[in-house]
């Protein structure tokens, strides 16, 4: 739920690194599957075939079936997009406020900013899950305090960021000297921090995503996210885990798919680093 | 040197008063009868429980403003007065006693197989930047930090329990059963600070008080003792701060798939069953145990850096 | 205690230092004596740093020595790197760059110090505590083993890697820019003891940019070029005489040697400052200032770093506000055409932006024509090529040059110029203040011209305010 890394200098961003080129491909490849996956398989990812029960990859299901019968490879790209969907928007909810509160800390200092970092170091105070924990006891099961919680728990480390990284942008002389020649506040966002702050700002959405991704599959692993028959990835891994012995690549696919996901975020954001 | 200490305080009064105030609304927006809810919470199953939920309906009344009523349910939090379980209807901190011992074992030897085998990977991979153990310990690095801890569970669990029947699959009791679920948080705790570690360790060996203490003439093994360890070791242990967060939510996800007795399985399962006292007092417990650790390596720290020490 | 003799001479001849691309520093010969010291003189590249290195035997893997290295007629160079590491600590002491980097910032002064007593000569660890004790004494910092570096200024830092050298006992002293990072006075301080060590005896030689090092060094003089050796003798006709056209060039960029060149026809009062106080917390800067330019003049302001002389610049530009005391501006004028031109020319632009881009914006801004600054750019003689470079890919003089064009679209009646060529090459440094001598007269610019070298200013300013006093 940490979003690890340190981010402490900003500088121009590199071109992207190996990894980060193959992370890229993989995300791409994944977020087309997540995408696109939905709309052309035609099979429902909730409709029960008995019958079909644990049918093995290849056959009539291309990647099999779990032990309702319902198509894997359905299941599978309703939960790929699920898992990037909600990432998403989590990672949008955190990172919009979290940039913005930070910027204006930074630039406005005084009571706006101490108001800012009291909010930061209560929701510091206790790990992200467990914060997500807590408000999912309000209603278990449900989008509405998962969604909440993580954001809730991801924007700090945006406003941290943008925080630190603008003051000590603002800090230094080519601010002074820009505005000694005239220039204004919005010339001087536009040119001189958001230019900076940007890079940085692309890898923490790109871990802020990976950490989702990870959250929400745990939770639901754990009974207290997501619950089925949605198909969600970690709750497929638990469904499917009893049958191991008979279908154990079926067990093996979504965790592969959770993998995948969060390492072609992790080495973008990494690769973006330089 | 006392402002660590202050900012931890602080940190664990935010702790209490975030897990007080969200049980305390929890327990009044749950269905059902809150007066028996909440007697039943404080003070047991006993036979005079209408009794005593009448007496608790007439301390919510209405009259007495809810500012007052939550500053009394902080009051019993800080006597540690957590109430009864509504499902088990045992007093909370009876068996918060027995579960915390339980997890303080399963954090303890997490991190200690964490600090074996991550500085480790560390420090071979730093001394030779792009060499073979460098490349080797990224990859690994990469792939372990990929994996959500309850999918590395579950892979140690059937390769370890299912395919060799090495390890049990569950359980607690014997260091047997403690093995895989340390392992696994120890492996994604240990995929990060191996490269914090190789960082580290890259950057002291380049430093110029390290090529300075070679031209004084000091043999290299005094050079790397007396210069490059502690110097190495102050961001691998500042980073621990950071993966304290790590552990403490890897206790309750790695808990519950082992169906390991700790708090962070207790948590859990108060959360499915609705269980507030519960819920509170085991967030509470676990939130201090992180302010704890990360307490612990403030003081590691500033022991190791005195360049910390500076405002004392 | 070890009896051994004492080294008389260092001679080294055909030194090159070679890299798989080719040789980087050829032909290198010279030789150091007892109360002879050799400073070698040159620009960074001039792979001064590369021929200290070749004599230490810590030269980068990639790069090989080879030539004549000769201590008392040991060939260094003969054998493995094995050998000369061996004589660290012993028979040779490096005085590192930046000593407040080079000592390790979580160990107290004292065990840095006891450490050579103990794990090179091999004494008991009290014994070591005491004679590190003694070495700090001997360089005026007794007591100070209780501290760490960061406790330290960086002229006590800079002592405290002597005190480690004298605990080595070695003869021959490498000293690789001692001053890098120090104001003058700091700078005088750590010549002196340079000096000292030499009158004690032992060999030295000087690593350094700086004329006024290599003057009050005095011994030899050898000056770099492009990884040679271009000319070496004694330190009185090399720095007086040189015959080499760069030595002239290097030592007629020094300050010191220019002739006084101020301006002489002030106009009319465009900025002023009256009865002006500042002071930091319990500090005060300065009380009861008064100050006035006049178009056309150039005023100095002089004294120590921290002093608070960019401190008065910036009041009087209105960028920080003074405790007391008002600043007088001529009200016909925007505050646009008081300018300012900084120290450290890369920090004052924006570090994405290419330069053609900051001066487009800015010409657009103020309703200016490209045609103007193009025109500017051509006068300071900038090559139109380097405008679409970031500002980290060109040189400081010529990013300073590049501020000064900003500036200049402006046609500012003041201009603050904070240690605005501290920072620069010698040679850079003249050129920057020959363009501002030129502007002044032409369009009776006003300058404040704050700077740390008393030489810069009494040669080019019309009156100096010393805050030495």
């Amino acid at each position: 739920m940490s979003m690890i890394g340190e981010f402490t200098e900003a500088r121009a961003r590199p071109r992207l690194s190996g990894s980060g080129i193959f992370g890229l491909a993989l995300l791409s490849l994944l977020g087309s599957f997540a995408l696109v996956g939905p709309v052309v398989i035609p099979t429902d990812p909730a409709a029960q075939d008995f019958s079909a029960s644990l049918a093995p990859i290849g056959g009539d299901y291309l990647l099999g079936a779990d032990h309702y019968g319902r198509s894997l490879l359905a299941r599978l790209a309703h939960g790929a997009r699920l898992s990037f969907g909600l990432a998403f928007l989590t990672m949008l909810a955190a990172a919009l406020p979290g940039v913005l509160f930070g910027l204006v800390a930074a630039w406005k200092g005084g009571w706006i900013e101490r108001l800012m970092e009291l909010l930061a170091t209560v929701v510091l105070a206790l790990p992200g899950l467990m914060l997500v924990l807590l408000l999912l006891a309000f209603s278990p099961g449900n989008y509405g305090p998962l969604f909440l919680g993580l954001s809730l728990t991801l924007w700090v480390e945006f406003y941290r960021v943008t925080r630190a990284t603008s003051k000590t942008i603002l800090a230094q002389l080519h601010i002074e000297a820009a505005r000694v020649l005239g220039f204004g506040s919005g010339y001087i966002l536009r040119n001189h921090v958001l230019p900076v702050i940007a890079p940085t700002i692309a890898t923490l959405a790109a871990f802020a995503m990976a950490t989702a991704i990870i959250a929400v599959s745990t939770l639901s692993a754990i009974s207290v996210g997501l619950q089925p028959p949605t198909p969600e990835l970690g709750s497929m891994i638990v469904e499917l885990l009893p049958y191991y012995a008979e279908a154990p690549l079926h067990v093996l696919m979504p965790a592969m798919l959770i993998f995948l996901l969060v390492l072609g975020l992790q080495l973008v954001a990494e690769g973006d680093r330089g | 040197m006392g402002n660590f200490l202050v900012a931890r305080l602080a940190q664990a009064a935010i702790v209490t008063i975030v897990v007080g105030a969200l049980s305390f609304v929890l327990i009044r927006i749950l269905p059902g009868d809150a007066a028996m809810r909440i007697a039943a919470g404080r003070y047991g199953p006993d036979a005079s429980i209408t009794e005593a939920a009448a007496k608790v309906r007439l301390e919510l009344g209405l009259d007495r403003p809810v500012a007052v009523q939550f500053l009394e349910w902080l009051g019993n939090l800080l006597r540690f007065d957590l109430g009864h379980s509504l499902v088990t209807a045992a007093p909370v901190v009876h068996e918060l006693q027995v579960q915390l011992g339980a997890s303080a074992w399963l954090a303890a030897a997490a991190l200690t197989l964490s600090i074996l085998i991550g500085p480790a990977i560390g420090v071979l991979s730093g001394l030779r930047p792009g060499g073979v153990a460098d490349r080797l310990g990224l990859a690994g690095a990469a792939i372990f930090r990929a994996m959500p801890p309850f999918v590395l569970g579950l892979l140690l669990m059937l390769v370890f329990s299912k395919q060799l029947s090495w390890l049990p699959p569950a359980g607690f009791g014997s260091p047997r059963e403690i093995l895989l679920p340390a392992l696994t948080l120890a492996l994604g705790l240990a995929a990060m600070s191996s490269r914090v570690a190789r960082n580290s360790v890259a950057a002291v060996v380049k430093a110029p008080y390290f090529a300075f203490a070679r031209h004084k003439g000091l043999p290299e093994a005094v050079v790397v003792r007396r210069h490059g360890l502690r110097n190495a070791a102050i961001p691998v242990v500042s980073y621990l701060g950071l993966q304290a967060i790590y552990l403490v939510e890897g206790v309750v996800v790695v808990e519950s798939l082992f169906a390991y007795p700790g708090i962070g399985h207790a948590l859990v399962h108060a959360i499915i069953e609705r269980d507030v006292p519960m819920v509170q007092g085991t967030a509470l417990v676990m939130g201090l145990m992180f302010v704890a650790i990360a307490a612990l390596v403030d003081a590691i720290s500033l022991w190791l850096d005195p360049r910390l020490r500076r405002t004392a | 205690m070890n009896v051994r003799t004492a080294i008389q001479e260092l001679s080294v001849s055909g030194l090159a230092v070679e890299s798989a691309a080719g040789r980087v520093v050829s032909d290198i010969s010279f030789t150091i004596g007892r109360g002879r010291p050799l400073t070698l003189l040159g620009e960074s590249g001039s792979g001064k740093s590369l021929v200290a290195q070749a004599i230490m035997g810590s030269l980068p893997p990639e790069l090989r020595a080879t030539g004549k290295v000769r201590l008392d007629g040991n060939d260094l160079l003969a054998g493995s790197r094995g050998v000369q590491r061996r004589l660290w600590g012993r028979e040779i002491s490096l005085l590192p760059q930046e000593p407040w980097l080079a000592l390790d910032p979580t160990m107290r002064v004292q065990g840095q110090v006891a450490e050579v007593h103990r794990y090179v000569k091999g004494r008991d660890a009290r014994r070591s505590r005491q004679l590190a004790a003694g070495n700090l004494g001997e360089v005026d910092l007794p007591g100070a083993g209780r501290l760490y570096p960061f406790q330290m200024s960086g002229g006590m830092a800079q002592r405290v890697a002597i005190a480690i050298a004298h605990a080595a006992g070695s003869d021959l002293l490498i000293a690789d820019e001692p001053t890098k990072g120090l104001d003058a006075a700091l700078r005088d301080s750590v010549t002196a003891r340079l000096r000292q060590e030499v009158e004690n005896g032992r060999l030295l030689l000087t690593i350094t940019h700086d004329v006024a090092v290599a003057r009050a060094l005095g011994g030899m003089v050898g000056v770099m070029l492009n990884g040679e050796l271009i000319e070496c003798g004694p330190a009185e006709r090399q720095l007086s005489a040189p015959t080499h056209d760069y030595s002239r060039a290097l030592l007629a960029a020094d300050p010191e040697s220019w002739s006084r060149q101020a301006p002489t026809t002030p106009g009319g009062v465009v900025l002023a400052g009256y009865g002006l106080a500042k002071a930091f917390g319990e500090a005060s800067l300065f009380a009861d200032l008064n100050v006035e330019i006049r178009a056309g003049e150039i005023v100095a302001v002089v004294g120590p770093s921290g002093c608070g002389k960019t401190t008065l610049g910036n009041i009087l530009l209105g960028l920080v506000k003074s405790d007391s005391g008002s600043v007088e501006r001529r009200n016909d004028l925007p505050a646009l055409r008081y300018q300012k031109l900084y120290q450290d020319p890369p920090s004052v632009f924006a570090p994405h932006q290419p330069i053609r881009k900051g001066l487009a914006d800015l010409a657009r801004l103020h309703g200016r024509s490209w045609n103007v600054v193009e025109r500017l750019v051509s006068r300071l003689r900038l090559q139109s090529s380097l405008l679409d470079r970031l500002p980290g890919q060109i040189s400081g003089g010529e990013l300073q040059r590049f501020a000064l064009v900003r500036a200049l679209l402006l046609e500012p009646v003041f201009l603050f110029a904070d240690e605005a060529t501290s920072r620069l090459d010698p040679v850079s440094q003249r050129e920057v203040v020959a363009f501002l001598l030129e502007i002044v007269r032409e369009t009776g610019l006003g300058v404040l011209l704050v700077t740390h070298d008393r030489h810069l200013a009494e040669r080019i300013s019309n009156r100096v305010i010393d805050f030495a006093q």
